[in-house]
């Protein structure tokens, strides 16, 4: 790769955002201890019965997921408008659509990759059956990249503005809801038994479209934040 | 042929113009909207039949459908206004988005409640996670989020551009609403008014129905050519135009 290539700066932003998220390593776990004790919050809500708790286990694990990503999301950009170096990637020759993509590509590594490696742990605690198991991984890989992108144009929108914990929760839910009762369908269809492979297609669609146009409607919600 | 129309339109867009303007029109939309609204009630409570399946229940339609159909009309006009002020920085559109909402929330609002009131004798429930009305509450958050949006901005200019790119990113949602009904068979009933095609209701319930959606859009239009006026006093009160408003005589103002 020669330098100042879009590869190479691609390369250089994934590296400089992975490397400044594992030199805040406690950070990395925030979201999935939060997970864990969302989790744990329901058996004490709900009552320790196997069979209750394998009926919703599906659900609760996608909402926790849903909400720690919500939560992670803050972060995405503030850093980097903060010290000044979104200016600098918004300035950058490169596509700023691109290096937003690279960015959110960086964010789902550090916030979502550990979620979806705890949540058979989580869905096992609560006795989710094992055959239901690779659907669950399998949606949650799918689900978690879909949701950073679409939380990832909210974010760009409320960067600039005074109180944006609270609006994003508002803003990204209705946006996530087909998200949701499609990854919560694929797993609740493999518990029964049911064919599960059309719920995990629609995801699968949904990510690839969001995967093309996500960025660019990120960048311009940036360039709208950004403008004054 | 003249170009005055675009001429006219170009004009129209200025605040002061535009409050004139709004300010002519508004009586009368209001006016026409309540004697319509007040002719459809009564063709829709004494006038119209008893429904033979659900007696006088139904009558909550009149009420009941126009909002519903409003509640993503304005969210259309919404998304075309918010189009129209992102790509040419229009502030009338901006401004014509921005104080929409308020008023399609109030829609949609109007539209869970009246519906849940007629569910209960109807279907012996207020509330079923059904795909219409779980779309529907979903339309309430996305209204909600853009006012929120809008609100959380300190310059004000700026909080319409980012809510107007939320009214697009939430366009999505709008067609989902609208083919709920067909698309997932669940307790809602399908849609019974056609555009083309014959409508499957009697013309002595379909004729208050579509005068209330008449009186249903001019009193939007009322209310958003109030909201729009009041905001453009505050966003342009530095202006000559608002001084010089404000020093009249109330007889003698521009509106």
């Amino acid at each position: 790769m020669t330098p100042g290539s879009t590869p190479a700066a691609c390369a250089a932003l994934l590296r400089r955002d992975l490397t400044l998220a594992w030199r805040r390593r406690g950070d990395i776990a925030m979201p999935v201890l939060y997970a864990v004790i969302v989790a744990t919050l329901f058996p004490f809500a709900l009552g320790p019965e196997p069979a209750l708790l394998a009926r919703i286990a599906g659900g609760v694990v996608l909402v926790t997921v849903v909400l720690a990503i919500l939560l992670s999301l803050d972060n995405l950009f503030r850093g980097d408008i903060e010290d000044g170096s979104m200016e600098l990637l918004m300035l950058a020759p490169q596509p700023l659509a691109l290096l937003v993509g690279v960015k959110i590509l960086a964010h789902w590594i550090v916030s979502s990759l550990p979620l979806i490696v705890v949540a058979p742990l989580l869905a096992s605690m609560l006795k989710l059956p094992a055959p239901a198991m690779p659907v669950l991984v399998a949606t949650l890989a799918l689900a978690t990249p879909l949701l950073c992108l679409l939380g990832a144009i909210l974010v760009a929108l409320t960067a600039e503005s005074r109180r944006s914990g609270m609006l994003l929760a508002l803003m990204l839910l209705p946006l996530c809801v087909p998200v949701v009762i499609f990854a919560a369908g694929a797993v609740a269809a493999a518990q029964d038994g049911l064919p599960w492979v059309a719920p995990v297609a629609w995801l699968g669609a949904g990510l690839v479209l969001a995967l093309v146009l996500a960025p660019l409607a990120c960048a311009a919600a940036l360039r709208i934040a950004m403008d004054s | 042929m003249a170009n005055w129309v675009p001429l006219w339109l170009h004009r129209l867009s200025s605040p002061p113009v535009f409050y004139r303007f709004a300010g002519a029109v508004r009586p009368w939309a209001l006016g026409l909207a309540l004697l319509l609204g007040g002719v459809a009630l009564y063709g829709g409570l004494f006038v119209a039949p008893a429904d033979y399946q659900q007696g006088d229940a139904y009558r909550i339609i009149f009420i009941h459908v126009p909002s519903a159909w409003m509640s993503l009309f304005i969210y259309g006009a919404m998304a075309i206004a918010a189009f129209i002020g992102l790509v040419w920085r229009i502030k009338l559109a901006e401004t014509v988005a921005m104080e929409s909402a308020p008023v399609g929330a109030a829609f949609t609002l109007i539209t869970l409640v009246t519906g849940s009131l007629w569910g209960k004798p109807m279907w012996g429930t207020w509330w079923t996670w059904d795909a219409r009305l779980t779309s529907e509450l979903v339309l309430l958050f996305i209204y909600l989020g853009i006012v929120g949006l809008y609100h959380s901005f300190e310059d004000r200019r700026q909080g319409a551009r980012a809510a107007s790119f939320l009214v697009l990113v939430g366009a999505v949602n709008v067609p989902i609403v609208h083919f709920s009904v067909n698309w997932w068979n669940t307790l809602h009933q399908g849609s019974t008014v056609r555009l083309l095609g014959p409508s499957h209701i009697d013309a002595s319930m379909l004729w208050p129905l579509l005068t209330m959606m008449a009186a249903t859009k001019l009193y939007y239009v009322a209310s958003l050519f109030a909201r729009v006026r009041a905001d453009f006093i505050v966003a342009e009160s530095g202006k000559g135009w608002v001084r010089d408003l404000a020093l009249n005589t109330p007889g003698n103002d521009a509106a």
